[in-house]
């Protein structure tokens, strides 16, 4: 846990300095590519699920064409909206933490949580109506409106990866809550601290371009 | 007195800072983009359909990435790290793709796109799946045992 040396004055808020680094730049230097590592192993992590989708693209056309005109549209793009929008607040929340104002950071993230809930409820929605009809993965399907080869790997691969996700932006939510209240009561990120507000907002960015990906692939093409 | 991980990389990085209108920019230009791609996705364009809705995706993760994200802001390994990240999977895509697209035609999934064979009984019916639809034992107590995939 980062502590912050109060100053008198209380604006200069500084985060401890670990002994190891030379100066608090290189510091946040690490922080940052150690954040950058990480998020390339989550791309990587999505990316077996865009090679699982597009072996079986490429195998059954058909029933890939059928499995996306099935899923609801309008409800996909609203989600994408809301993530897009969302992903705005959380870089205009770096951006306040920049200036120090904790309010508006607390602020913004209050927002990009909202919007993630929002996002969770329309998909919950989506999935529901899933369930009901029966077009579900592998041998628990049974829709009887699309019968074809590989109809049932497409919603392995649409649950699969949009299970992932989702659960990505539980813990994104988790993370950029614990910013949000620090904003709040502590109010001490300000222009020589803000590492813990961009790492995270880092990580929800991660969560949004995944799904800029995963909405065209499943829900259009 | 230098410490071995003593660097002025980070003065190059994330130092200037600009308005949030650029923000709000990159947000409009994004919902633009959403918006082609869902009009151009539901004319089901037969060939190039797939391409344009990843170009348009490609060019929206790259606006998040570079504002959003600040890589355009920073130097050396930070864009290195990104960058050999999306090689990567680039090579991963391409490599099982281009397996299965010069596979010996019998050795790809019977009922697939590329297979002469017949598709085997894959049961999805509501009264028919292995598990006579998983989820709604209810309504296959009536109904026969549904024979194994194959037994035909």
């Amino acid at each position: 846990m980062q502590s912050s040396a109060h100053t008198a004055d209380g604006t200069a808020n500084v985060p401890r300095l670990a002994e190891h680094f030379a100066s608090l730049e290189v510091q946040n230097h690490a922080a940052r590519l150690g954040m950058w590592l990480f998020l390339a192993t989550e791309i990587l992590l999505f990316a077996g699920l865009f090679v699982c989708y597009g072996c079986y693209r490429f195998l059954f056309p058909e029933a890939w064409a059928a499995g996306s005109r099935s899923l609801d549209l309008t409800m996909g793009t609203v989600n994408t909206i809301v993530l897009i929008t969302s992903s705005l607040t959380a870089a205009l929340a770096v951006h306040y933490a920049k200036e120090g104002k904790n309010k508006m950071v607390g602020v913004m993230f209050a927002l990009t949580l909202v919007m993630a809930l929002g996002f969770l409820v329309i998909k919950y929605f989506e999935y529901a109506h899933k369930f009901h009809i029966g077009t579900l993965p592998g041998r628990y399907y049974f829709y009887e409106g699309m019968q074809m080869p590989g109809i049932t790997l497409y919603f392995t691969v649409y649950f699969c990866s949009t299970a992932l996700h989702a659960l990505h932006v539980v813990i994104g939510m988790t993370v950029l809550a614990v910013a949000m209240v620090r904003a709040f009561k502590k109010k001490d990120f300000g222009p020589n601290n803000y590492t813990m507000v961009e790492l995270g907002s880092m990580y929800w960015h991660l969560v949004d371009l995944v799904w800029i990906f995963l909405f065209p692939m499943l829900y259009l093409v | 007195m230098a410490i071995a991980n003593e660097s002025h990389q980070e003065e190059k990085n994330m130092h200037e800072h600009h308005g949030a209108g650029r923000y709000w920019l990159i947000w409009g230009v994004l919902l633009v983009l959403t918006v082609v791609t869902v009009v151009t996705g539901r004319m089901h364009l037969p060939s190039f359909g797939l391409l344009l809705a990843l170009v348009i995706a490609t060019v929206k993760g790259t606006l998040v990435a570079l504002y959003f994200m600040h890589l355009s802001e920073h130097r050396g390994a930070n864009r290195i790290v990104f960058g050999v990240s999306i090689v990567f999977v680039v090579l991963m895509l391409a490599i099982p793709m281009a397996d299965l697209g010069t596979r010996f035609r019998g050795a790809n999934p019977p009922g697939s796109q590329y297979s002469d064979l017949q598709p085997p009984d894959i049961g999805t019916g509501a009264q028919r799946g292995r598990f006579g639809g998983g989820l709604r034992p209810h309504q296959t107590k009536d109904t026969p045992e549904t024979p194994e995939p194959g037994h035909h």
